[in-house]
């Protein structure tokens, strides 16, 4: 124990050197101004950030993305709350008790108690985080390539089975998403495997170029269909915050562990974010919540609830990232590509690596929890000012960065055009229900998934029953079995009666 | 029953292109070593897979054309539970336009094609310009001031601070970049 909190404090010291401390704040503004804006979602305002990274150290990087990350799931409850227009689809469930509360004239009470929400889950869960790690690192340490199969699978088995609205749809994107990754040279053998003679394609789909079309260009060309909305604002004069005080916060305690609770566990599981995470904390609290009558009516409860599960989800996706390299959202999986682009490969072993980096990451967290507290303290008021931007003028920048980014990335054009590939098939996506996360995931985890697959065929003389005959590795394939099996088991079930 | 047929269209499309990939991992070229997987056999699981859910879906949609959904996310269904107790804060569906998402795609396709001839500052700024008067802006000036600030901003930060090298174009155009480089400090 004190060795992990010997290299936190070392941590902190890292995150306070200017570069990291101005990475810091450049992406807890950016990632502010991401959630206020309705036309930009979260994930992408981190893929969009991605290019601008690439000339940073790693620490800085990774500080930048990951403050936008905790920043983008608190600042849309402002506009939730003030404008009745969710910044984020995590911030609908604000909709429902803070504007409600803002409708009884307790605007500034209402953010008081978002920004005492998202500081205690947010803090609640960075220590959570840090006391996992380390242990769960040292497990991981012991695990060959059949438990390590097992866990890619299990994390890619949970992508289509807990947050997919269609099982078949969210398997074929993951699919999709693996194919996409085979594209190129193989590694062992250097077979061609579906390039068509085109000579790009030999060095592979960068995932960054399906992260970037999928997401930004893809949401544009959504935005563009439905002819860029604008929202008609009242004045943002009185966003001031009032918070709540010892006393009245003492009153909802249990709503917030509750909903922290909840946000650590939901960011654990592969391809359930703080969506999930702020939707379900408001179904909890709605269910079993002592003043569960009273929810929608504009009681702190339902601010409460979302919010501290929300920001809580960024510590929980946290740990399988760093701890096994396995992302457990969409805005982690765009932060696993930047360790990538940065030549660090996320997993047990970069604990004893680059310990370093590792805990400045962490202790940001810590610095950017308080930090975003502070800045929507005294600026929500400004900031929700952004709302005032055309979104056609947001949305024309946003396909420049994407380019940028695309180009940026190996300086060629092929990659631009194939980004607008993945723009449209990012809209196809969209358009027919189809999941984007489970692709960009298959894309990131395929090459992992498929060499550890190929490495244990080899070691174990092609006997795939390895899987199931080793005590972890076959706990793990059959808990994924399970989550696959038991939503199709259920439908069937519902069908009959 | 055309209904079906158009719910059928995604999956059925998704499925020939699964079966020609599938054709196509068939034909990759590569030396067996006895007693190991190839690099076929992991494209050819995928594929696999792709295309048994594709039929699935198909011959569901086509067996029992009123039954909608498929089996869904545990989580996913929670959320939508929670969302549908409060159908007041849905946003209405918003209008379509079919000729605007084609124009803007178009448009984009035109920019990547132009961005290789003229260069990036030549080819962004009335490609910005175009899609914000595209997107339904009318404010003239705000639009051309926001393309060209914009442009030059970002290639100031791009070229000079990030240090990435963006495309200068094709003769004469390659000139009007270096000026403009010139001018800005770029070297």
């Amino acid at each position: 124990m004190m060795e992990v909190l010997q290299a936190l404090g070392v941590g902190f010291v890292h995150v306070f050197a200017p570069a990291n401390l101005a990475a810091l704040f450049v992406g807890l503004v950016l990632g502010l101004l991401v959630a206020v804006l309705p036309g930009l979602t979260l994930v992408m305002g981190v893929v969009l950030a991605l290019p601008f990274t690439y000339s940073m150290h790693v620490t800085p990087a990774i500080i930048l993305l990951t403050a936008m990350y905790v920043a983008g799931t608190y600042a849309g409850a402002w506009t939730s709350i003030l404008f009745h227009v969710p910044g984020e689809p995590i911030d609908v469930p604000m909709l429902w008790d803070g504007h409600a509360m803002a409708r009884k004239g307790e605007a500034a009470k209402a953010l008081g108690w978002t920004l005492s929400a998202a500081l205690v889950g947010g803090l609640a869960a960075a220590t959570v985080m840090v006391a996992l790690a380390q242990p769960v690192a040292r497990i991981a340490l012991t695990f060959s390539t059949p438990e390590y199969f097992a866990i890619i699978f299990f994390g890619l088995a949970s992508v289509v089975s807990l947050g997919g609205a269609s099982l078949a749809n969210a398997l074929i994107s993951l699919c999709a998403g693996l194919l996409v990754a085979t594209v190129g040279v193989d590694d062992t053998y250097g077979a061609h495997r579906f390039t068509f003679g085109v000579p790009i394609l030999s060095d592979g789909i960068d995932y960054l170029v399906v992260m970037v079309g999928a997401f930004g260009l893809g949401e544009v060309f959504v935005r563009m269909e439905q002819r860029f909305r604008s929202i008609p604002l009242q004045s943002a004069g009185e966003a001031s915050t009032r918070l709540p005080s010892l006393r009245e916060a003492a009153a909802v305690k249990g709503t917030y562990a509750r909903g922290t609770l909840l946000g650590i566990l939901i960011g654990l599981v592969p391809g359930a974010g703080a969506t999930v995470a702020s939707f379900l904390s408001y179904g909890v609290e709605a269910q079993y919540g002592r003043r569960k009558a009273l929810m929608g009516s504009g009681i702190p409860e339902g601010i409460v609830a979302p919010q501290t599960a929300a920001t809580s989800s960024v510590g929980g996706a946290m740990i399988p990232l760093m701890t096994m390299g396995i992302p457990g959202s969409g805005a982690t999986a765009i932060i696993l590509g930047a360790f990538l682009l940065h030549g660090l490969q996320p997993g047990p072993q970069v604990f004893e690596t680059s310990r370093e980096i590792v805990y400045a990451v962490f202790a940001s967290i810590f610095v950017a929890v308080i930090g975003m507290c502070v800045i929507g303290y005294f600026a929500a008021r400004y900031l929700v000012r952004v709302l005032e931007l055309p979104e056609v003028i947001v949305s024309a920048y946003v396909v420049m960065c994407c380019i940028l980014g695309a180009f940026a990335a190996r300086n060629n054009i092929t990659d631009v055009w194939l980004i607008v590939v993945f723009g449209v098939i990012g809209y196809l996506c969209e358009r027919f229900r189809f999941p984007i996360t489970p692709m960009v995931l298959g894309v990131i985890l395929g090459p992992l998934a498929e060499t550890n697959f190929m490495t244990t065929m080899i070691s174990f003389g092609n006997d795939w029953t390895v899987f199931f005959t080793r005590p972890i590795s076959g706990t793990i394939m059959v808990i994924a079995l399970l989550t696959i099996v038991y939503p199709i088991f259920r439908q069937l079930r519902k069908r009959a009666t | 029953m055309r209904r079906a047929l158009v719910r059928v269209l995604p999956y059925a499309l998704v499925g020939s292109l699964a079966a020609w990939l599938f054709y196509a991992a068939t034909q990759i070229d590569f030396h067996r070593r006895p007693g190991t997987l190839g690099p076929d056999v992991w494209p050819k699981l995928v594929l696999g897979l792709m295309l048994a859910i594709c039929v699935y879906e198909v011959v569901r949609v086509l067996v029992s054309p009123q039954w909608r959904g498929g089996a869904a996310g545990v989580l996913q269904e929670m959320v939508e539970r929670t969302e549908q107790a409060h159908p007041d804060a849905a946003e209405p569906a918003a209008p379509k336009s079919l000729p605007l998402l084609l124009g803007g795609i178009a448009l984009t396709a035109a920019y990547v094609w132009l961005i290789q001839r003229l260069g990036f500052v030549l080819a962004t700024a009335p490609y910005v310009f175009a899609f914000i008067a595209l997107g339904g802006y009318r404010r003239w000036l705000v639009n051309a001031a926001t393309s060209v600030v914009g442009t030059l901003a970002m290639m100031f930060f791009f070229m000079k601070v990030v240090y990435v090298s963006l495309p200068i174009g094709a003769e004469p155009f390659a000139q009007v970049t270096i000026a403009l480089m010139r001018l800005m400090g770029i070297r």
